[in-house]
């Protein structure tokens, strides 16, 4: 039994002696159906309104350019791997942030946005769109995939050399400062971007006036000793930059509520907890996000994943910034990030049929959509075993 | 044995013929003497039987109500307080349950006995009886012709209750609580207020904005008027004492959010580098802010901030 079955495998195989795809979603079909979930328009520089609930596509060299060192959401990860595509719907807050930053008098002080909303609503997702937007229209992106990694999920602590009573996350601030380096590698090659004062590390090493910023950022990835403080740094020139107009600037910092959660798992060698404020890389991005500068806009968003389970009560901005973040932030413009609606569920649904990632059948779209609240996680928890 | 029996039944057959024709002839008989038959008399009572008089009929008068005139002055007929009388009351009036018909009417029903009733405060009575009274009121001040006045004029209200009952003693401990009211406004407390309402507690109506003290502690209702009086005094000197403490206040310490004096309000200043007052739309701003705060959040006052916040810095307006 055993022995004809190995036959026939051995058989099977000398036939097909091409490459055999196993599913049609991973065989490219030629043919292209005009399909209504599918954005025509995958240049988020001219996405409008009228693109809201469609899905686009990001290349994939944009893809590794921006997202490389993190930037998606896991589940969402995952998901673009099988499709082997990565789309992201256009949805409504998006456009509504994307449509002010072009409207945005850049003279003035930097506005801020704040996304809000339940967890696995998109916010992150709806972050990356504005991020692509940003890096298209050639902002200088500083982008922070994810605050809770530092406060909550943090690799490696030591004291502050430069700073008395501060708390240095080394390999964090070294792994910011390389995402930081291939999200704007195209703009940080160029000559303009100049430090405007010299900067003394050690006896032998100094950074001086004039040489450009990729060499503090280079400087902190190889010195992990330094890279907090070279973030810092990097902060407070790029304020300069963006002051004499040099660039323009997008900050986006994804779970920024974590900066003002007393409760972190960061610890001091006699563990003793951490406040946020007392660890050296928050100063740099606190320093971001005041209004002090121009020709930049900030873009947070407040989760309630960012701080401890007891106290993911609400998910609203005041609740999770508190009184000293909403003073940090405020006048900010709250962008509210809602579950999805009919015509994006409906969309959501289509595309997952075409990928053949669930099987039809009647009255699924009303079964699937009571079953997940119309919540974009749920649906993708929901949908992963049909 | 038999025979015997034959015998017997046809002695039971003739005798019964024979009584069959006795008693066609007795019966022709008795029906002619039928007045002459005697009474049994058992116990052998001598003399005759005296015949009972038939009861006398009284003459009952008709219900006082039925011969009232219909001009008749009906304050003589009910002067005060009392008990329903179904004879004096000319009203077809019905009261009660029964369950099946109407409710039973007024004579003997205890019903109507029982609830209290106002037909001595009728209100040509009432009109009359203020009419006599008049002549011992002063006239109503002529300026003193709005509610707002009176109130402004007249801050205070005192409340007691008299009450009428027939019993032995006609005191009742309910008439010695008094019940002082007082707008709160009235009593101009400016800085006050907070210490002023943290001291009355739960005696502040918030919406109406009217302080109650009732004070029943005392036996007599002169004393508790008193009382209330005091209280309400050494409530107000209380809550104008500044303690030097009491300048430490801070921000944290304030019960509620005053946008002038916040980070929100230096914030905008920061941004435009002028004056609040220069600054278009802020007030509207400071109006979010403050319901943000105040109110707690919510999705319509979070839309509403960033509503203002669009508008003053000249956003464009979601679609």
């Amino acid at each position: 039994m055993l022995k004809t079955a190995l036959v026939f495998v051995s058989k099977r195989k000398l036939s097909f002696s091409k490459v055999k795809y196993l599913s049609p979603t991973a065989n490219p079909q030629p043919q292209e159906k005009i399909q209504s979930f599918r954005s025509v328009e995958h240049d988020p520089l001219k996405h409008t309104y009228n693109h809201v609930g469609q899905f686009y596509n990001i290349s994939k060299e944009d893809r590794n350019h921006l997202f490389n060192y993190g930037g998606l959401p896991k589940t969402y990860l995952t998901q673009a791997k099988t499709f082997n595509e990565t789309c992201v719907m256009i949805r409504q807050p998006t456009i509504d942030v994307i449509e002010c930053l072009k409207n945005i008098d850049y003279a003035k002080p930097a506005v801020r946005f704040v996304i809000y909303g339940k967890k696995g609503s998109g916010k992150s997702l709806s972050m990356a769109h504005i991020l692509h937007y940003a890096n298209r229209s050639n902002f200088l992106v500083v982008h922070v995939p994810w605050v809770g990694n530092w406060m909550r999920r943090c690799q490696e602590v030591s004291n502050s050399d430069t700073k008395e009573g501060f708390i240095n996350l080394n390999v964090d601030a070294a792994a910011w400062l390389l995402h930081f380096k291939t999200q704007n590698s195209h703009l940080l090659e160029k000559e303009d971007l100049k430090i405007a004062q010299d900067y003394v590390w050690s006896k032998r090493e100094k950074t001086e006036k004039g040489s450009p910023l990729l060499d503090i950022v280079n400087h902190g990835i190889n010195r992990i000793k330094f890279a907090s403080d070279c973030v810092v740094i990097i902060a407070d020139e790029i304020k300069k930059l963006s002051n004499s107009g040099v660039c323009k600037t997008l900050v986006a910092i994804d779970g920024f509520n974590a900066f003002f959660y007393p409760n972190t798992r960061v610890f001091t060698e006699k563990k003793e907890k951490v406040h946020p404020h007392k660890v050296v890389i928050t100063e740099a991005f606190l320093n971001l996000t005041k209004n002090d500068w121009k020709n930049s806009a900030v873009i947070v968003t407040v989760d309630e994943i960012a701080v401890a389970e007891e106290d993911q009560i609400s998910h609203m901005p005041r609740y999770l910034l508190g009184k000293e973040g909403f003073e940090h932030l405020d006048p900010f413009v709250p962008i509210p990030m809602e579950n999805y609606n009919q015509k994006e569920f409906k969309s959501v649904m289509d595309y997952y049929r075409d990928r053949r990632w669930i099987t039809p059948y009647p009255g699924q779209d009303e079964e699937v959509s009571a079953l997940s609240a119309n919540n974009p996680y749920n649906l993708i928890k929901v949908c992963a075993p049909l | 044995m038999i025979l015997r029996n034959l015998d017997k039944k046809c002695l039971l057959k003739t005798l019964e013929r024979q009584f069959a024709n006795n008693y066609a002839t007795v019966t022709e008989a008795a029906k002619e003497s039928r007045e002459e038959f005697k009474a049994l008399n058992l116990k052998h009572v001598k003399g005759q039987v005296v015949q009972k008089r038939a009861p006398r009929k009284l003459d009952v008068l008709p219900p006082r109500s039925k011969q009232m005139a219909t001009d008749q002055d009906w304050g003589n007929v009910w002067p005060g307080p009392r008990t329903f009388h179904p004879s004096t009351v000319p009203l077809p009036i019905r009261q009660g349950y029964v369950e099946k018909g109407a409710p039973p009417d007024k004579y003997a029903n205890a019903e109507l006995m029982k609830i209290p009733n106002f037909l001595h405060l009728t209100p040509p009575i009432i009109k009359r009886q203020c009419e006599a009274l008049k002549q011992f009121c002063t006239p109503w001040p002529k300026n003193l012709n709005t509610q707002e006045k009176l109130i402004e004029n007249f801050p205070i209200e005192v409340t007691t209750s008299n009450y009428c009952l027939s019993s032995p003693s006609i005191r009742n401990p309910l008439a010695r609580i008094v019940t002082l009211t007082i707008k709160v406004s009235s009593l101009s407390l400016k800085g006050a207020m907070d210490k002023f309402l943290r001291l009355v507690g739960e005696r502040y109506n918030e919406k109406t904005d009217i302080l109650t003290i009732v004070a029943d502690r005392c036996p007599l209702r002169k004393q508790n008027y008193e009382y209330a009086m005091y209280l309400l005094t050494a409530v107000y000197h209380e809550s104008l004492k500044v303690e030097p403490w009491e300048n430490l206040k801070s921000e944290a310490d304030m019960e509620y959010y005053n946008w002038e004096k916040n980070a929100s309000k230096k914030s905008i200043e920061q941004i435009f580098g002028k004056p609040v007052e220069e600054i278009p739309n802020s007030k509207m701003y400071a109006e979010a802010v403050s319901n943000l705060m105040n109110e707690g959040e919510s999705d319509y006052t979070i839309a509403k901030y960033g509503e203002a916040v669009r508008t003053l810095l000249n956003l464009p307006k979601t679609a």
